[in-house]
């Protein structure tokens, strides 16, 4: 067995706990899985069948943690996981699961798949069979602090656009404020309107709030990749800004995963429970307008829908918040078919949009969100997920569908009537 | 061996054997699996009507949005087999008097042309999901020898039942000795194959209501 | 009457009709077009600066344009090239003049405001020289403005 290989097994051996031992046991081959799965719905290949996406591990679980699958091996019946397996499953590992969760939702005798591939994901980046677009992205966390190499000097070229075009000031490092504000680096690269839609919104709310010079990066490459470790550091850097500058509650922006890995993994990862709380942008502005807060003017008049980031509604549980934030601002909000928490993935999430040679499977599973649009003949697609925005507008670009997708923070700031400020720039 | 010798084999020793080796497989195969425990999750949760381990338990019964039309055959023949099997072993006069000499209580049966009904549409169904195993891309690709063993072990006895009820074939004595060792065959491999998703369902549904329950989704 | 600040920039843009605004965020593009080079994008900018420019041509180049901007985004999780990013957000604006404007959109606005995001960008990858982007764009609408 190669290094590689051992610490791989090591790795998996470690993982495996009652839950996957019970899901493995409760599996009957029904193939329902398959049929919640877009990356199967939109090829018929049943190699992408979820539950068999983790067929190496199934075989490492029965032959060390049973008696039967121990006599098995000894007697030649059952082969023991090997390097080239390990390989070939990256694809199905990776590129074809965005651990969007919906296998797990239909899993009749109710295994929690999409539980078992992140957890086989630790086996696989360990023994080196992760892909190189996500091995880049986790070098560049340990080594700049961010999956996309952004440094704080680039944080502050887009603070100091939006205090100066803007006129909103935004706070840095700020004891004592009540939301620490993290940002993924999707949205301080491609959507620094973001930033502007946040200062506004706060600055309406009244509230207290802050950016943190040591951790303003909220994407976890760790969760991705499957490696704890990593995942560990990423959060911790979190909570020791959020520790430091005293906050209440730390706000997890507009990006899935993101969200996935500080408010469900993250005290799991540091080993304690987080001694303030962790919100999704969705779910503040949501808390806002209860209290009264969040004040708009106008609708929009077009036709519109709203697409569910996984990470978001199914594994976040933050459904009926987007809806009345929609309704807010929106005239016309119609829902796609199978919207909210069984809403289809974009294809794109879990790292799989950061794996050039998964492009073209994705652009192939697209057609099931392209179905879920082609229902409902929107104007504009609205999403609340920096990485869903990229990968929709992709694929929307590639199937020639002109459709404009916009982000919901920034739509409902749009409705927020200007700050009087002092006069923003002058010479 | 002659017939009752060979009927007389499987009702004492060969059904003793047999239970003897179900009730130790099952208690060590729980504790096998169960055993390895879970880690206590730290994240602040959320609260949220039915969503919980135990919802889920139940909820899981029922096919969830549109997967009905997705695969009508799993579901349908799924739920026709398995509560025709429910019907047949607890509620057929013959074995309620089995369960009576192992339990010491019993309880009331259906009439027996009903119990009959229900056979017929057991096996269909059972057949179905064969037939549906063997066309579908995808039940065919999972499928291994465990898959095919498993329902010939589960059909055989219904088939050997009912046809030992109706006088079919072999000659009463053999069939019902033929059937019995079906069901010991049956009970022996089941804490060893995939048939043991009969006990483990409930510790599977449970673990996965009761994370996204954590999550305040209901699943 | 020179435009002095924001303030009165972002008034005077609102008070141009739909196709004055797609003419004068053209301008606000082509100043910084260096940024992108594709030639997608240079096709809309130019067409979007004639001022007798038809819906038809414009549809025709705005699949392009559209192409130019998804392409240029940065994937989640690969290495940020600033350049290429500047890039993209001259595309979006280039995109967005060539598209069917809609009532009350502030086109023109938006456009010098994903410029100066694409100025932003060379900060942000440690260019610390001071383009003056907001003068130059002031002086580029009086320019329009008083023909």
């Amino acid at each position: 067995m190669s290094a590689s290989l051992e610490k791989g097994v090591r790795v998996l051996k470690e993982v495996i706990d009652a839950p996957i031992a019970s899901y493995f046991n409760s599996c009957v081959h029904c193939g329902l899985c398959a049929e919640a799965c877009l990356f199967y719905t939109e090829t018929k290949d049943p190699k992408y069948t979820p539950i068999h996406k983790l067929e190496p591990m199934r075989r490492l679980y029965e032959q060390e943690y049973t008696v039967i699958g121990r006599l098995k091996k000894l007697i030649g019946l059952s082969k023991a996981v090997t390097d080239a397996e390990l390989a070939e499953w990256q694809e199905l590992v990776y590129n074809s699961c965005t651990l969007c969760g919906r296998c797990s939702v239909v899993c009749p005798v109710g295994n929690d798949i999409v539980y078992m591939v992140r957890k086989f994901r630790e086996g696989m980046s360990a023994s080196g069979n992760a892909p190189d677009g996500l091995k880049g992205a986790s070098n560049r966390t340990i080594t700049i602090g961010s999956p996309m190499g952004i440094k704080l000097p680039a944080v502050k070229a887009q603070m100091r656009h939006v205090e100066e075009d803007y006129g909103l000031p935004i706070p840095l490092d700020v004891e004592g404020a009540e939301y620490m504000v993290m940002l993924s680096s999707m949205e301080i690269i491609n959507f620094p309107e973001y930033l502007a839609a946040i200062a506004k919104i706060m600055h309406q709310a009244g509230k207290t709030w802050t950016l943190c010079s040591t951790s303003f990066e909220a994407t976890n490459a760790g969760m991705q990749i499957g490696n704890s470790d990593l995942a560990r550091v990423i959060v911790s850097r979190i909570v020791d800004g959020a520790e430091k500058l005293k906050v209440k509650t730390v706000i997890s922006p507009e990006c899935g995963h993101a969200f996935t890995a500080l408010r469900w993994e993250g005290p799991n990862l540091v080993g304690r429970p987080f001694g303030f709380k962790v919100k999704h942008i969705i779910e503040v502005l949501d808390e806002f307008k209860e209290q009264g807060l969040l004040k708009t003017e106008g609708f929009e008049t077009d036709r519109l829908t709203f697409h569910d980031p996984c990470q978001l509604a199914r594994r976040g549980g933050v459904i009926k918040q987007q809806r009345n934030l929609m309704n807010m601002v929106a005239k016309n909000f119609v829902e796609m078919p199978d919207a909210g928490f069984m809403n289809w993935c974009c294809g794109g999430g879990g790292g799989a949009s950061a794996i050039e040679e998964g492009e073209e499977l994705r652009l192939e599973a697209f057609r099931k969100k392209k179905s879920q649009l082609d229902a409902v003949k929107p104007d504009r697609l609205v999403t609340a997920c920096a990485n869903c925005r990229i990968v929709l507008e992709e694929g929307l670009e590639h199937y020639k569908m002109n459709l404009p997708v916009v982000g919901l923070t920034e739509m409902i700031a749009e409705h927020i009537p200007d700050p009087v400020v002092p006069e923003a720039k002058g010479d | 061996m002659s017939e009752m010798q060979f009927l007389t084999w499987v009702r004492g020793t060969g059904l003793n054997i047999a239970i003897t080796i179900f009730l130790l497989g099952v208690i060590f195969r729980l504790f096998e699996i169960y055993s390895l425990g879970r880690k206590k999750d730290l994240s602040e949760p959320r609260s949220v009507a039915g969503a919980s381990g135990l919802n889920t338990v139940f909820r899981r019964s029922l096919p969830p949005a549109d997967m009905l039309k997705n695969s009508p055959v799993t579901y349908i023949g799924g739920y026709i087999f398995h509560i025709g099997l429910a019907i047949i072993v607890f509620a057929f006069a013959p074995h309620i008097k089995l369960f009576e000499s192992l339990l010491g209580f019993s309880w009331p049966g259906l009439p027996s042309q009903m119990v009959d009904l229900v056979s017929v549409l057991t096996i269909g169904a059972m057949l179905a999901v064969l037939l549906d195993r063997i066309v579908k891309p995808v039940k065919r690709y999972l499928s291994t020898f465990q898959d095919w063993f498993t329902w010939a072990l589960t059909f055989l006895p219904v088939l050997t039942g009912w046809m030992a009820v109706q006088h079919l074939l072999l000659p009463y004595t053999t069939m019902l000795a033929l059937h019995i060792l079906s069901v010991e065959l049956l009970l022996v491999f089941l804490p060893f194959t995939k048939l043991f998703h009969a006990f483990t369902v409930f510790g599977s549904r449970w673990f996965n209501g009761a994370v996204n329950g954590h999550k305040g989704v209901a699943v | 009457m020179a435009t002095l600040n924001d303030k009165e920039f972002k008034e005077r843009l609102a008070a141009l009709s739909s196709a004055q605004q797609r003419q004068v965020a053209a301008r606000f593009i082509h100043r910084a077009f260096a940024l992108s080079g594709d030639l997608r994008v240079k096709a809309a900018v130019e067409a979007a600066l004639r001022a007798d420019v038809s819906e038809t041509e414009l549809a025709g180049i705005a699949q392009a344009a559209n192409a130019a901007r998804v392409e240029s985004y940065t994937q989640c999780g690969k290495e940020t090239d600033w350049n290429v990013q500047a890039g993209h957000f001259v595309a979006k604006a280039a995109a967005d003049c060539v598209r069917p404007i809609a009532e009350g959109q502030s086109l023109a606005w938006d456009a010098a405001m994903l410029i100066r995001v694409a100025r932003t960008c060379g900060a942000a990858s440690g260019d610390t020289t001071d383009h003056k982007e907001a003068e130059a764009q002031y002086a580029i609408l009086d320019d329009f403005l008083s023909k």
